[in-house]
Formats: C-alpha cells, sequence, structure tokens
C-alpha cells in the first residue's frame, strides 16, 4: 500500500505584514485604517490589501537578556530584540545569538511556540 | 473662567504584601482614610460620585466589579460608582476622569480610589498578567514582558548617552533615601552604591532583570492602595471639609503606538512629551515652575528619560545631574521624593493615586522630616501606562 506522506508535510510558520493597495503603504502589524491613506481593511475579506511573509535579512537595533520570564517559560534567561527589515519594517521577537551586538545582521525567522497554554503563537526568532 | 478642582483629602495605606487582604478592603482603608483626612466620613454618601482605578484585578484576584463591592465596603450606597483601566495609569486616569465629572459641572465632591493586589499570584504570573497590556500577536506572543522592553530601552540609552549600570545604582541609592523616611513605602530601607555597584557582592546582590536592568534598576511587585477627595472649589460645598484644597492646576494625557518597534525613535516618548505639554498650557506653568516631581520609575531608565520629555533636563544629560545630586531631596530639584516606584513600590492600579497623594502631602508641608521639600509651590506627576503608549501628568499647586 502506497502511503502519501506529504500529506503529513507540516507548513512552515509565518508571520504576515500587511502593504495597502491604494497607497503602497507597508505594516506589522495590521493596521485596521491605513495611517497614510485612511483606506480600511476588512480583516475577513482582506480586500484592497495585499499580505507577504515578514522574514529574511534584518539589523539589531536593540536587545536585552531577560531573566525575570512569565509564567510558562521554563529557561533560566531568553534573548530578546527589536529589529529592522530591509523594507523598513520593524518587529519585535526572539533572538538566538550568542554575542548580540547592536547593528549586527541578522536573519529573521519564525516559530511555532507553545509555551504558553492554548493554542501555539508564531514567534519570530532572529539568528 | 474654568471650574477649579481642588484635592481635599488623601488616603494611602502602606504598600507591600497586602495579599491576605480582599482588594476591596485594602482599597476602602485608603478610602476611608481619605475621608476622614477631609473631615468628611459622616458626609461619605453626600459624595456625587466615585471612580475606582485597577488594572487588572479579573486577573490578579479573579475579582471583578470592584468600584460596586467597594461601595459596600463603605457603607456608601447610592452613590455611583464606576471603574477606570489604564494599566499602570489607571489611577491617574481615575482623577483625570473625576476631574472631568467636576468639569463638567455634573459633580462637586468626587472619591477618587487606586488599588491593586499583585502578591496573591506568584511573580512569575505577575509579570505575565501586566504583560498582557502588551500587543497580543507582536510583543505578548514572543515572550516579551516590560522589564524586557525596559531592558532594552536602557541599552540603547546607554549606547547614544553614555549611561552606565551605576548610574542607575544612583538612582536606586536616591531613591531608597526618599523611601526609607516614607511611612508608605514597600521598602523602608536605604542602600548604599557600595552594596549595590562599587563593592565585591554587588553583582550578587544586584542581580540582572533584563539586561542592562538590575534588580535595583527595577520596581518591586506591591500590594496596595491610595485615595484622593476631590472637589470644585467654587461650590460652596468646599467649606464642608476640614482641609484647605490643593488645586489640581493641570491634568492631560496622550497616547502613542501600541507596538514600541513602530515608534520612529524608539527612545522618544510622545505620549509623555505631549501629555506634560498639555498639563503646563492648563496650568500655565512650564518646566522651571516645577518645584518636585514624582515620575513613573517601574525602571530607573523611566526616570531619567521622563524627566527629559517633560523638559527638565536636556536629552541625554538627565543622569549628569543624578550625578551632582540635582535630584536628591535637598537638590535643585528634587525628583520622586516618595521613594518612587523602586522604593514605595507600584501596585498598578494605585500608583497614579499614590503620586498625587505625595505631591498633596508635599504641597501641605505633611511630608516625614527628612523628605519634605522646602517650600514647594508645584509639584507634578507622570505616571506611565504600558511601555509609554498612555501616559497620564498632573501638576498640583498650592494656593
Amino acid at each position: 500500500m502506497f502511503i502519501d506522506f506529504s500529506q503529513y508535510e507540516v507548513k512552515a510558520p509565518k508571520i504576515k505584514a500587511f502593504k495597502c493597495q491604494s497607497c503602497g503603504a507597508i505594516y506589522y502589524p495590521a493596521p485596521m485604517i491605513c495611517s497614510k491613506c485612511n483606506a480600511r481593511r476588512d480583516p475577513v475579506t482582506g480586500k484592497g490589501w495585499e499580505t507577504f511573509d515578514l522574514e529574511g535579512p534584518c539589523t539589531l537595533l536593540s536587545w536585552t537578556r531577560a531573566w525575570n520570564l512569565p509564567e510558562g517559560y521554563t529557561k533560566k534567561y531568553m534573548l530578546f530584540g527589536i529589529v529592522q527589515f530591509e523594507n523598513g519594517l520593524r518587529a519585535s521577537g526572539r533572538l538566538e545569538v550568542d554575542n548580540p551586538v547592536i547593528g549586527m545582521k541578522l536573519t529573521a525567522t519564525v516559530i511555532e511556540s507553545d509555551e504558553r497554554p492554548g493554542k501555539p503563537v508564531k514567534v519570530f526568532v532572529f539568528k | 473662567m474654568a471650574t477649579r478642582v481642588g484635592i481635599v483629602g488623601i488616603g494611602h495605606t502602606r504598600f507591600g504584601n497586602s495579599s491576605e487582604y480582599d482588594l476591596a478592603d485594602v482599597m476602602a482603608y485608603a478610602a476611608t482614610d481619605a475621608l476622614q483626612d477631609a473631615g468628611y466620613l459622616e458626609k461619605r454618601k453626600e459624595i456625587d460620585q466615585v471612580i475606582v482605578g485597577n488594572m487588572a484585578s479579573g486577573l490578579f484576584v479573579h475579582q471583578s466589579a470592584v468600584a460596586s463591592s467597594l461601595i459596600s465596603r463603605m457603607d456608601m450606597e447610592p452613590v455611583p460608582a464606576e471603574l477606570v483601566e489604564n494599566g499602570p495609569a489607571s489611577g491617574a486616569s481615575a482623577i483625570k476622569i473625576g476631574y472631568m465629572a467636576i468639569a463638567s459641572g455634573m459633580c462637586d465632591v468626587v472619591l477618587v480610589v487606586g488599588g491593586e493586589v499583585m502578591r496573591k499570584v506568584s511573580g512569575w504570573m505577575a509579570t505575565d498578567i501586566v504583560a498582557t497590556m502588551l500587543h497580543q500577536e507582536a510583543e505578548y506572543n514572543m515572550g516579551l514582558t516590560l522589564p524586557s522592553f525596559g531592558g532594552m530601552f536602557t541599552r540603547l540609552y546607554m549606547e547614544k548617552y553614555g549611561l552606565t549600570e551605576r548610574d542607575l545604582a544612583l538612582l536606586a541609592v536616591k531613591n531608597h533615601d526618599n523611601g526609607a523616611k516614607n511611612k508608605y513605602a514597600h521598602i523602608q530601607a536605604p542602600v548604599n552604591i557600595e552594596a549595590i555597584a562599587d563593592g565585591p557582592e554587588a553583582e550578587v546582590v544586584n542581580n540582572y532583570v533584563a539586561e542592562p536592568l538590575r534588580m535595583y534598576s527595577t520596581c518591586p511587585v506591591s500590594d496596595g492602595a491610595a485615595a484622593v477627595l476631590l472637589v470644585n472649589m467654587d461650590s460652596p460645598r468646599v467649606k464642608d471639609f476640614k482641609k484647605k484644597p490643593i488645586r489640581i492646576a493641570g491634568i492631560a494625557s496622550a497616547t502613542d503606538t501600541h507596538c514600541v518597534h513602530n515608534r520612529t525613535d524608539p527612545l522618544q516618548l510622545n505620549a509623555v512629551r505631549i501629555a506634560a505639554e498639555k498639563a503646563y498650557k492648563m496650568a500655565g506653568v512650564g518646566p522651571k515652575d516645577i518645584s518636585f516631581a514624582e515620575l513613573h520609575d517601574a525602571f530607573s531608565i523611566l526616570e531619567l528619560a521622563i524627566s527629559e520629555e517633560v523638559g527638565f533636563f536636556e536629552r541625554g544629560k538627565s543622569y549628569l545631574a543624578v550625578r551632582n545630586g540635582e535630584t536628591r531631596i535637598d537638590g535643585r530639584l528634587p525628583i520622586n521624593t516618595s521613594g518612587g516606584l523602586k522604593s514605595k513600590g507600584h501596585p498598578v492600579g494605585a500608583t497614579g493615586v499614590s503620586q498625587v497623594v505625595e505631591l498633596v502631602r508635599q504641597l501641605r508641608g505633611e511630608a516625614e522630616p527628612g523628605r519634605q521639600v522646602k517650600d514647594p509651590k508645584y509639584g507634578m506627576a507622570v505616571n506611565f501606562g504600558g511601555f509609554g503608549n498612555n501616559v497620564v501628568a498632573v501638576i498640583c499647586a498650592k494656593e
């Protein structure tokens, strides 16, 4: 019997950024109204807006090593950072580098995290 | 002429661990203090409105409708009562709404109570609950917390302006000196620079919380409540109170982006600057007129950054003023005379009201010996909601 393992393929998690088709302004996270042209975004139909994956090369703007993690996190500490992408968008997320330095070039990836109760959430990891 | 609103009664619990008590009882204690201070306890049912500031009682103590609960504890039915929530700025927002209620002409006497019991849950859970005010998808889900943003902000400030960890420790020494003399403070103990920065054990005593922020650059998790009784100073009812009013000369708030990363310059606290500008304009004063200030130092870096945004110091220069002792109790511009959030504590819903209670104590000349500012005329408080995305500024004046 042939088993099609491809049906079990897990799609890589993605975090979406948003582009207003009226004026071309880009956003992360999603706005409800375009701050440039006041176009409304309907989160159900998405009409008038494009989405694209926010990932890839970025630059580290600041970072911290947090020792007082919230309930659900079992690590001793975690690193967090804010980055800027080449398109100018910025994001906050986890940092996985040994010696972070402001201004260093990184790559943004996305994982699914299940530390907290409930459905897993998508999380940026900057490496 | 705009209605003049004054404070005729103040109340405060000692901040610290009240986790064995019901939140409504903790708030009622401070509220009763305020009514007694004003000589209005027996007339409490004549109060036109009660407004409660609270951030997250549903999460911290699994209790909702705390304004209604408070009314019943104090035998104040049928006085109207509502809740105001604005994260850690809930307290000052509640005062602002109280001010607006009087200025609108709907009320002459308003009781404002801010309170929070945070220590019924673990420290990890408290950190998580406070973090729920962040953007859920873009910040909270990442595992970020308020101390994490405090750490990243501090690192940027250090990189740009040359601030050192020792400078932050100097702030802790200053604020603990004040808090040690404040009967309401959570941590009534001084600390010295040797113990937390210069000495061989400093790394252990003053460990990292969110690098480069250390424990002595971060406020404790506290329980407590504070209350103020507001009155229309132009109403004949102002004569019903035994204390002379301290006038609220200016009160204003402003907002900024929910996501910290979306600020054009992450070191600029626009909501602080705009709220302060509006409060100054309303009061008809400027930064040079302020005699002392209570600034929301949930993380020590915020005392510095806020003091610059409200115009006390040039950008990037406030820590030099701290080195020179300018913000000590005997300095040119005392800041956080109560001990600040660092030493007095930070029960999130209570903090804004507590800051204003301190303004009144100082302006009345009722602060404890050793931490009374000499002949103050204007006091300013800045209550910081979120990571600076909803901020309230209050200026009180001695008439």
